[in-house]
């Protein structure tokens, strides 16, 4: 028999692990905590990788210029604007005298564009910077499908929007209307024209610190 | 017993034991109590691997197997993914945490006799995953592709390209027939993840298998007297969250302050296919196989010593006969052994030293020492100790 | 006294203003000097802040290069200013075009190049200040300069730098030697990304896990306390 096996089976039977004093359980849960502030802290690179490269973008301008000599009035055409589609329409006399109509304004959840939606020189009855010209990015406020544009008709010149997900609608503003699901009016992006048939979307002379990201939805 | 409402505990656990369970294995398991920090390896390399699989995942939402786009993808990684440095130093630095404590944890195998009977399982599973750590390895390596991922991979599988009958159509399989192109490093990315989740799998059973019977002890005897043993909770949890905190020290040094310290710089130079980096070494943890492969002037015969390597660890526990597990006991052992870790050393540092003769008869040495050793040193001085036991009992 | 300190008070912030990093200065050397030849394939413009360089300054430096967009309606190439998040990139649009302006050879990407090449920055530092005019009779091979930092006293890199060929915005007098330094600086914040994030957070790490390995202690030989037999 060794010395190894001596020292092992000496007198002292191990208890059960001691109710020892105090001290021991203060330092037992600083450890055990400060072990799992650790953990926790740990757990900061990975969510913050799941953010992927979004930093690189800081100050990125996005500016898309569009032209409107081929847009015909009661027309739209669908441009792409951050990635989103962008609904840019000319405006009949016709619709322009419906936007006002107070029977349809009755019908509206906001009409007259209270929540932000769009920038302080668009809250106006026609929603754009003049009133012949309707920009929105077309994305149902709802659950977020693209609106189709029910074009004036001479049954119908008012033109309005439908969203083929849910049934919601909006008139051609892009105002939501009571009694279908979307709750917000369609976002509106920043606008300027630069000339009489170019307009520019991405930066706004009216509130030139408006933020597409502050708006309440899209 | 009356209306007194059941825990969610006792609900839970009369329905899925899996608290009593945790509790018999993890809280109350018995333990030797005379373990030394060289046990504790084993958790080192259980939590090694966990950081890996948790950073892998991580990596894989910002990686794209492509060869157009594989390198820039690691490097917009490396620089423009939030945190993504930190991520990809955490794994980097985490397979040479793993495999260090991997070969630690398989020499205090062998000083202490832990293959031995009843353990055998335990040691077969344990190099089952080794195995797979090690394809595990080298597919991640080729990920990067840069100029080391691309000429590795070449050389590896040029490699078994040579094995009679199985190497073509394996390396056609692993290739989707072409060269390494773009299936291949798809190929190569599945087979990485697919081998770093069932590394878990295996964990699990040679966790199961280690405590069917227990941990050996540096004595090699088996030990059931009460006063031998200590419940696993708080002692090994202590000595274990100890030891942890430290290695994690030596992870952290690492990766921080040392992040190029086991990287080859030629790795971050796209993979070019005209052109082999001038001094093409592998990562230190396949160094000691690399060595092998070049001191062996046969292309066949290097693979088949190189691989032979490992697989003559599978017949380790029925290699040595001897009833005595530790090598406290095996005074011849205590000069072998060591001089087996010194030739396995020695292969290293040949690995990754540039071609030399004295290298090369180095590393023929130290190849030769490791067979020697397990098939004929071994066994020898397995046999005389039986006999002299055998002398003691009469 | 009193006006003395209000003066150096209000010249500070102008000082201020004109101090740049070697980084910064390093800069100035890629964009006016390097960045004629050298690619930063895999370092975007908006990477730069890291140097300290303005949203503003970012946005106007990647607003001077056109990169490729694709196709226009007519299906001919078309270019857009580069964004800050798209990379600096290469002066050329394809390796070949870079080989055919280059007497064959393509000069090295600058992104990990202070890790790539051997002996790192200060081996850098030293080619480039090491352009001198060959001794008599030394015959040079076509296309190649004398260069006593290479083992064959020639390399195929014109000499790029010359006293005064820049003009430093903070008035660093613009040697040979004070510009190599300040390359070799920018490319190795270049080759190691994040280097600075990386030493902070680790010594932030690194305390953290002495003290929990010093708590552990304590609390493991309190646990251990008990078993006092000698362990064998």
């Amino acid at each position: 028999m060794t010395q190894d096996d001596a020292s092992l089976t000496s007198d002292t039977p191990h208890s059960k692990p001691e109710q020892g004093p105090r001290r021991r359980d203060v330092l037992a849960t600083v450890t055990v905590g400060m072990g799992c502030a650790g953990a926790c802290a740990l757990a900061y690179p990975f969510l913050d990788s799941l953010n992927g490269t979004r930093s690189n973008r800081v100050g990125e301008s996005d500016i898309l210029d569009v032209d409107l000599s081929l847009l015909k009035p009661g027309q739209q055409s669908v441009v792409t604007w951050r990635g989103w589609p962008v609904f840019v329409q000319k405006r009949t006399p016709e619709m322009l005298k419906k936007l006002q109509d107070p029977a349809l304004l009755q019908k509206l959840r906001d009409p007259e564009s209270r929540i932000p939606q769009q920038p302080k020189d668009a809250a106006n009855w026609h929603r754009s910077i003049t009133p012949d010209i309707g920009v929105m990015i077309g994305i149902c406020t709802h659950l977020g499908c693209v609106p189709t544009f029910d074009a004036p008709t001479q049954a119908e010149p008012s033109g309005k929007y439908l969203c083929p997900c849910h049934g919601s609608q909006f008139d051609s503003a892009g105002r939501a209307f009571k009694d279908a699901p979307a709750p917000y009016n369609l976002p509106v992006p920043p606008v300027t024209m630069i000339s009489d048939k170019h307009l520019r979307i991405g930066e706004s002379k009216g509130d030139p610190d408006f933020d597409i990201a502050n708006i309440r939805q899209i | 017993m009356t209306e007194r409402p059941q825990s969610v505990s006792t609900w839970l656990n009369t329905r899925l034991p899996i608290l009593s369970a945790f509790r018999r294995e993890y809280v109350e398991f018995s333990m030797p109590r005379n373990l030394n920090y060289l046990w504790n390896f084993g958790a080192f390399a259980v939590v090694s691997l966990t950081l890996l699989i948790l950073s892998g995942i991580f990596l894989a939402l910002n990686y794209t197997p492509t060869l157009a786009d594989a390198f820039s993808s690691v490097e917009t990684i490396d620089r423009q993914v939030a945190s993504g440095w930190l991520i990809r130093s955490v794994h980097m630095g985490g397979v040479s945490m793993l495999f260090a404590a991997l070969y630690v944890h398989i020499a205090r195998s062998l000083y202490y006799g832990s293959y031995k009977a009843p353990r055998e399982l335990v040691w077969l599973t344990g190099l089952g995953l080794l195995l797979l750590v090690m394809i595990t390895a080298f597919a991640g390596y080729v990920l990067p592709w840069g100029q080391m991922s691309y000429w590795g991979a070449t050389v590896v599988v040029n490699a078994v390209n040579t094995v009679p009958l199985v190497g073509k159509p394996l390396a056609s399989w692993l290739l989707g027939g072409e060269g390494l192109g773009n299936v291949a490093l798809h190929r190569l990315f599945v087979l990485h993840f697919v081998t770093a989740f069932s590394i878990i799998g295996v964990i699990v059973l040679h966790v199961a298998t280690l405590h069917v019977t227990g941990s050996n002890n540096p004595t090699g005897k088996d030990l059931t007297e009460p006063d031998q043993t200590v419940p696993f909770h708080p002692y090994y949890t202590t000595k274990d969250g100890l030891g942890l905190c430290l290695f994690l020290l030596v992870y952290a040094a690492l990766i921080f302050f040392a992040p190029d310290f086991l990287t080859l710089s030629d790795n971050y130079v796209q993979a070019n296919p005209l052109i082999t980096p001038s001094d093409i070494t592998p990562e230190w943890y396949f160094a000691p196989f690399y060595a092998i492969l070049r001191a062996v002037p046969s292309k066949l015969g290097g693979l088949i010593l190189a691989t032979g390597s490992i697989v003559i660890l599978f017949a380790l526990p029925w290699l040595d006969s001897s009833t005595i597990r530790s090598a406290r006991f095996r005074p011849w052992l205590r000069v072998a052994l060591p001089l087996l870790f010194l030739a396995f050393l020695a292969l290293g540092l040949a690995g990754m030293s540039p071609p030399s003769p004295f290298w090369l008869w180095i590393s023929r040495a130290a190849v030769a020492y490791w067979y020697v050793y397990f098939l004929g040193l071994l066994p020898m001085i397995a046999r005389r100790e039986q006999a002299s036991r055998r002398k003691e009992h009469f | 006294m009193r006006r003395l300190f209000i003066a150096s008070m209000l010249a500070f912030p102008a000082f201020a203003a004109h101090a740049s990093t070697p980084e910064q200065r390093g800069l100035e050397v890629f964009r006016q000097v390097c960045s004629s030849c050298h690619s930063l394939n895999h370092v975007t413009y908006a990477d730069l802040g890291e140097l300290g360089l303005s949203v503003s300054d970012i946005k106007a430096y990647a607003a001077q290069h056109e990169i490729p967009d694709g196709l226009d309606d007519d299906g001919d190439p078309k270019t857009r200013p580069a964004h800050p998040s798209d990379v600096i990139g290469s002066p050329y649009l394809t390796a070949g075009m870079a080989r055919m302006a280059n007497h064959g050879g393509l000069p090295p990407d600058f992104s990990r190049l202070a890790m790539t090449q051997k002996g790192g920055i200060r081996r850098i530092i030293d080619i480039l200040v090491s352009y001198t005019s060959p001794p008599e009779g030394k015959k040079l091979p076509p296309g190649s300069y004398y260069n006593t930092a290479m083992p064959h006293l020639h390399i195929a890199m014109p000499p790029p730098l010359h006293d005064g060929q820049i003009k430093y915005t903070d008035g660093t007098n613009p040697t040979v030697p004070q510009m190599a330094h300040d390359v070799g600086a920018f490319l190795s914040w270049a080759g190691h990304p994040h280097l600075h994030t990386r030493h902070r957070t680790g010594l932030f790490v690194l305390s953290y896990l002495a003290i929990l390995s010093g708590f552990l202690f304590v609390l493991k030989r309190r646990v251990w306390a008990k078993q006092t037999k000698k362990l064998p």
